[in-house]
């Protein structure tokens, strides 16, 4: 199995937008990521960090929330939040490739490299018909490539350290080693009865509940088990 | 009688010189091995991610004990199989190669079973391993061994019900100086070129060839300081730092 390991760094909620406030159907959370140094940012975006009582974030993203979950501005977020078993949906942006020609960026096939071509190896051949006699919206063509946020869905949590913050997340993720990540409850419809017995509204670590370092999922093996066996 | 030297005075007795111990047990101590796949590759990953790594593959020793190799060995591994009829099946093979760093360590086993050479890849950490036995130590000149899928058979072949070969526990693995040689050409890979840098093979190629691969030589890459990765400091660490886990 191929793991992926975000880390939970440093997340304070922010500001809470209501539904009245933003206009949108369910009320928001704000919520910064990773810290970062105060000097490189304008003055009316300090406003929202200095409101809270935080250090500055490098990253500030929006959480869609029902009424009984919302927290209070300034509440530190940590990776216990996520339990083993549950789904989970992470956006991040993509590695930034470039200028790219259509061969890399669409998987166009191209031309052969021989037989007679002039010239012509890895270009995009026609682009509309003769009746259409425009070139439609959207057409696929070479373009600056990556660089943008994507989402994989449904992927399972297996493992969460809670001394050092890391969730363990079955397969790949969007996004180059030690980019910025946004974790979110899956909103597939298959998991929507899986994610029901989380700490809600999050994990607050006062010390009422103390959890063990590793928290694991039940299929998952255990190093201190001895070798598996067949019967 | 008291023996009289030169000067003609009556000698003191001298009491003979203490015997010199050589405490074998000692020096034996003094040999560390790290398994290679402890050592973090060069990039840029957080040190944290290796840390953890580390814990987990000290836990899985724990419980299941991995026994110091290297290339060249002649190891004998057991496996959980739910397909075989005992539901566990066993593998004798030299190890040609040892692959991977962290959990995802590997290791391949290469044999001639039946005429048919057959080659099984390993993860060191993997929960369906039910042991690893070392049947016979032996280092060899090179760190891979891939140009024996190109020898002779015979160089491959080892009895399935070899004997484990007793060896004292604190002294220095031997070094098999054991030059193989090879079927005829063509093979997999150019083995003669410098790339591959293989010491035990014996060409038996005319002197033209042998000058005609030294032109693929690139002697300037052992002064190229950029893809220097000097382990000294790191291995200390982790040495430490596995030994002190281990002993818990």
């Amino acid at each position: 199995h191929c793991f992926s390991f975000p880390k939970v760094e440093d997340c304070h909620v922010l500001r809470y937008v209501s539904k009245e406030e933003s206009g949108a159907k369910t009320s928001k959370l704000l919520v910064g990521g990773k810290n970062g140094s105060p000097f490189h940012k304008s003055e009316s975006a300090m406003e929202i960090f200095r409101e809270a009582g935080v250090p500055r974030k490098q990253k500030v993203t929006t959480f869609n929330v029902t009424d009984d979950a919302i927290i209070k501005p300034g509440t530190p977020l940590y990776a216990a939040h996520f339990r083993p078993g549950q789904f989970v949906d992470v956006t991040a942006k993509t590695i930034g490739k470039g200028f790219q020609g259509v061969m890399k960026r669409w998987g166009f096939k191209g031309q052969p490299a021989s037989h007679g071509q002039t010239k012509t190896h890895r270009r995009p051949g026609a682009i509309s018909t003769n009746k259409a006699s425009k070139v439609y919206r959207g057409k696929k063509m070479p373009g600056k490539m990556g660089n943008i946020y994507r989402t994989s869905f449904g992927l399972k949590v297996w493992r969460i350290n809670t001394k050092h913050d890391i969730i363990y997340v079955n397969g790949s993720v969007p996004g180059h080693t030690n980019c910025l990540v946004k974790v979110r409850d899956s909103k597939l419809p298959t998991y929507k009865e899986c994610n029901k017995n989380p700490p809600f509204p999050t994990f607050f670590a006062d010390g009422d509940e103390e959890l063990p370092e590793d928290l694991y999922d039940e299929e998952l093996f255990q190093f201190t088990d001895p070798s598996l066996t067949y019967t | 009688s008291y023996r009289i030297c030169s000067d003609g005075k009556p000698a003191k007795f001298q009491p003979p010189p203490k015997p010199v111990i050589i405490d074998k047990q000692k020096q034996g101590e003094e040999r560390r091995f790290l398994s290679p796949e402890f050592i973090p590759p060069r990039g840029r990953t957080d040190p944290l991610k290796f840390y953890i790594e580390r814990k987990d593959m000290i836990q899985r020793r724990k419980v299941f004990n991995i026994p110091e190799f290297y290339v060249g060995h002649i190891l004998a591994v057991t496996t959980a199989d739910p397909h075989a009829s005992e539901k566990s099946s066993r593998f004798v093979g030299i190890c040609i190669q040892r692959g991977g760093k962290g959990l995802g360590a590997t290791f391949i086993l290469r044999n001639v079973i039946e005429d048919q050479g057959v080659e099984i890849c390993y993860e060191l950490y993997n929960p369906r391993i039910q042991a690893i036995e070392v049947l016979k130590l032996e280092k060899r000149l090179d760190d891979n061994l891939m140009y024996l899928r190109d020898a002779l058979p015979e160089y491959s072949t080892f009895d399935v019900n070899m004997k484990p070969v007793s060896r004292l526990d604190h002294e220095e693995i031997p070094v098999n100086k054991l030059q193989v040689r090879m079927k005829p050409k063509p093979w997999s890979k150019r083995w003669e070129r410098p790339k591959y840098n293989v010491k035990g093979i014996k060409f038996e190629l005319p002197e033209e060839k042998m000058k005609e691969a030294q032109k693929w030589s690139q002697p300037w890459l052992e002064f190229d300081m950029l893809r220097e990765y000097d382990t000294s400091k790191i291995e200390e660490k982790i040495w430490k730092e596995v030994n002190e886990e281990l002993k818990k």
